[in-house]
């Protein structure tokens, strides 16, 4: 990693570390600041809309860690993240279990489907496995809509998230509760990937070939990485159920499944940063398009019918992506990385 | 030097974690936000519980230009159910403008719309009502059952009103918070199938139906209702097969169900799909010869300009207001809106159910401001909310939405608006011979065990 100049690692921790300098640290400490004290100065609109973005980055860490660290595409995300919800639904609505056990189970239980629906990556790879997970995503919900346990089209009510005796029932209480543990979802995501399993996972994504013969079990490691992206997935689908309080199987469709394949690309394939920069850029341009744009071109263009600017809506969604595609095709984490650098020798650009 | 760093280190990460924990203690303090505002100044006390109101009073105060009523619209204007999301949204504008332009809104308050596309997703959606409460809605509207589905257990919680147009069972079954405008889609099956046996049936016995489900709260009103009645009304229901809204064929269901001879096929989807059943089923020369029914979701003009008129003739359906070409006394003053806003919308019955849902809207709003008056609804809060629901939704007592809809009407214990639905006929590409109205029993699917399951 580059670092600014005159910054000199010493030991083997200094190099290992994060944050590494005392600028790092007091970023990081007025961001965590900034974060923590939003319910204050936060309505609950936007406690709301900053409790989606934590869920969602929450799913997009897990699909970063299978596409863009060990290269398995997949597109069927949304059906992992249903199983996790309704696993935390059963469990909490159905057998009466605390939040946390159906958190946890939610994880695992998204991890497992994921390594058998993850079984073909060992034979295909590419748009080939695509299509796998693809079928993912049709099978489990069919299974969602059509067990009864789950209450099908009916749909199924999740209670509110609590440990303990503290329940998670305002906006803001779910937001720390989400909060919490997304911040421990990426640094758990930074980690794994500097360790022995994320080289693996990157060697894999380079060469396959090449990484086997390095000696990297390759079924070991790619079913771990569909492991690993569907307990993300899961514990973004339990914080979900608990988060909406009702889930019907439409929840989780196929285009959502795109739209977070879309996000991690927008924001960087293969980077921890990426995923949080994409997921914040889309959720917050939907809203400001659905609640902003919309409306405002509604209420002062007068010549036109109203239900016009409705369709102006997704022609600017799909524009600014196309756009974004085209100028910045590796992501808002590139974009970062030739700030930081252009920062860092600022004004000795040269 | 370094235990010095190391000092002044540790003392920001003290004082970073003492800021940040304060309104983290604060917010786990397991009461809603919102619930916690009240006003000392208020002439009319609301407290919670249905026991502990206090007698209602009626204020006197002028309205201000700018004291209005906050009400949140939701329509799926974009995805994949545009077709019907775009004329109800047309239609909940156009007479919330009709209401503030020539009737000068409320007692003398204007409706203020808090309108949103809920592009028929759930993350919408749910960002969509959390908006609605921030903003100081008194209540929220959504046009479908899906949508109402996605954020109904929010509202509930809340105790946020809403009002849904086309409703499932499931939306209010067991009775909260949440009412609908029309009969449910189990009401429609009910009101076709008891139609079907008088009218149209000549057989003997139990004639077959197969249902023909939308999967999601749209199908599985009708589900619901068949489960539960079927036996008891003499039907027996030979096939049930579900499908998505993106259905491009059913050739293959309708194959299956063609094997088992039915008398009857029941759609209980969107128009879309609807149109892919009908036009499946004409290929497959199963109809004419079986009688198709639908609800109210497909039984509009989208439905015949998907599928061709001469595909859906003679297919019947049921829908909760009158048509377009009927003589009730609201219809003028829509008829007049429409041409001149919306021509393209015209002779669409979606357009009617929203026009006749903004009406409703300006009577709950009316109803809660002669019982409690602006001031207790001015502020949007936890205590308007259920000032409205307790004042405006359920003191509506047969109000006749210009004859456009049964009449609308609160019971305990139910919280269908209107009881009353008709069925139509598809005849030279028009929506026509309707029947009475039906009033639609209600049927309490909660006491099942097997609802939810």
């Amino acid at each position: 990693m580059t670092l600014p100049c005159g910054t000199r690692n010493y030991n083997y921790a200094e190099d290992m570390a994060i944050v590494r300098t005392r600028t790092h640290w007091a970023l990081l400490i007025v961001l965590l600041i900034i974060v923590f004290t939003g319910p204050l100065y936060l309505p609950n609109y936007w406690l709301g809309v900053f409790n989606l973005i934590g869920i969602t980055l929450i799913a997009a860490l897990g699909l970063n860690i299978m596409v863009g660290y060990c290269g398995q595409l997949s597109i069927g995300h949304a059906g992992f993240i249903a199983v996790g919800a309704y696993t935390s639904a059963i469990l909490t609505n159905r057998l009466g279990m605390p939040f946390p056990v159906a958190l946890i189970s939610a994880g695992l239980v998204s991890g497992c489907i994921g390594i058998i629906f993850g079984l073909p990556s060992v034979r295909v790879k590419g748009f080939y496995l695509a299509i796998t997970t693809i079928a993912a995503q049709f099978i489990i919900l069919w299974i969602i809509n059509h067990w009864g346990y789950t209450g099908g089209f009916n749909g199924i009510t999740v209670p509110y998230a609590s440990i303990g005796g503290l329940v998670f029932r305002s906006e803001a209480s779910q937001f720390y509760l989400i909060i919490i543990i997304t911040i421990i979802c990426v640094f758990i995501a930074k980690n794994i990937v500097r360790t022995k399993i994320g080289r693996a996972f990157i060697a894999i994504r380079d060469n396959d070939l090449a990484a086997e013969v390095m000696g990297v079990n390759l079924l070991y490691y790619k079913l771990l990485a569909f492991f690993i992206g569907c307990f993300f997935a899961g514990i973004a689908g339990s914080l979900l159920a608990h988060y909406t309080g009702s889930l019907y199987g439409e929840q989780f469709s196929f285009t959502d499944s795109i739209l977070y394949v879309a996000m991690i690309i927008i924001g960087g394939l293969g980077t921890t940063l990426g995923p949080i920069l994409g997921v914040i850029f889309i959720r917050i341009l939907q809203r400001v398009l659905a609640v902003n744009l919309v409306p405002f071109l509604e209420s002062h263009l007068h010549m036109f019918p109203s239900g016009f600017a409705s369709g102006v809506n997704p022609m600017f969604f799909g524009l600014i992506l196309v756009l974004f595609l085209i100028l910045e095709p590796r992501g808002l984490a590139h974009r970062w990385a030739l700030f930081k650098s252009a920062y860092r020798l600022w004004p000795f650009s040269y | 030097m370094k235990n010095r760093k190391l000092l002044i280190i540790t003392t920001v990460i003290c004082l970073a974690l003492i800021v940040t924990a304060l309104p983290l203690l604060g917010a786990c303090d397991n009461t809603e936000k919102t619930s916690t505002t009240t006003s000392p100044t208020t002439p009319v006390s609301v407290t919670a519980g249905p026991t502990t109101t206090t007698a209602p009073l009626k204020t006197s105060a002028t309205p201000g230009s700018t004291e209005t009523l906050k009400v949140g619209i939701m329509t799926p204007t974009t995805g994949i159910a545009a077709e019907k999301g775009v004329p109800l949204q047309d239609a909940n504008l156009d007479c919330i403008k009709y209401i503030n332009d020539e009737l000068g809104g409320v007692n003398g308050y204007k409706i203020e719309v808090d309108w949103l596309d809920s592009n028929y997703n759930a993350t919408q959606a749910v960002a969509n009502v959390k908006k609605f409460m921030d903003d100081g809605c008194l209540f929220f509207t959504t046009s479908s059952s899906t949508e109402m589905g996605y954020v109904q257990e929010i509202a509930n919680r809340a105790g946020f009103p809403g009002l849904v147009a086309y409703a499932s069972p499931s939306n209010y079954h067991p009775p909260q918070h949440i009412y609908g405008q029309t009969p449910d889609y189990g009401d429609d099956w009910i009101g076709f199938t008891n139609y079907y046996l008088k009218n149209v049936w000549k057989g003997t016995g139990k004639p077959k139906m197969a249902l023909m489900l939308l999967n999601n709260p749209t199908g599985a009103g009708a589900k619901n209702a068949a489960k539960a009645l079927a036996d008891t009304l003499g039907v027996e229901i030979v096939a049930t097969e579900e499908h998505a809204a993106t259905t491009v064929s059913e050739m293959e269901s309708l194959t299956r169900v063609k094997a088992l001879k039915p008398d009857v096929l029941y759609i209980s989807s969107t128009p879309k799909p609807s149109a892919v059943i009908i036009k499946n089923a004409v290929e497959l020369g199963m109809f004419p010869g079986v009688t198709i029914g639908v609800c109210h979701a497909a039984m509009v003009k989208s439905l015949i300009d998907l599928a061709g008129a001469d595909v859906v003739e003679g297919v019947y359906g049921t829908f909760p207001t009158v048509m377009w070409t009927e003589n009730v006394p609201g219809m003028a003053k829509m008829t007049e809106y429409v041409k001149k806003l919306h021509p393209k919308d015209e002779g669409n019955p979606d357009y009617i159910a929203a026009w006749a849902q903004s009406l409703i809207i300006a009577e709950i709003l009316k109803k809660a401001l002669d019982n409690v008056g602006y001031d207790v609804l001015a502020k949007g809060d936890a205590k308007a909310w259920e000032a409205i629901e307790k004042y405006g939704f359920q003191k509506l007592a047969g109000y006749d939405v210009g004859g456009l809809q049964g009449a609308v009407k609160y019971s305990a214990g139910d919280n269908r608006l209107t009881k009353f639905n008709r069925v139509y006929r598809i005849v030279n590409g028009l929506i026509s011979s309707p029947s009475p109205w039906v009033e639609a029993p209600l049927v309490k699917y909660e006491t099942f065990d097997w609802y939810g399951k």
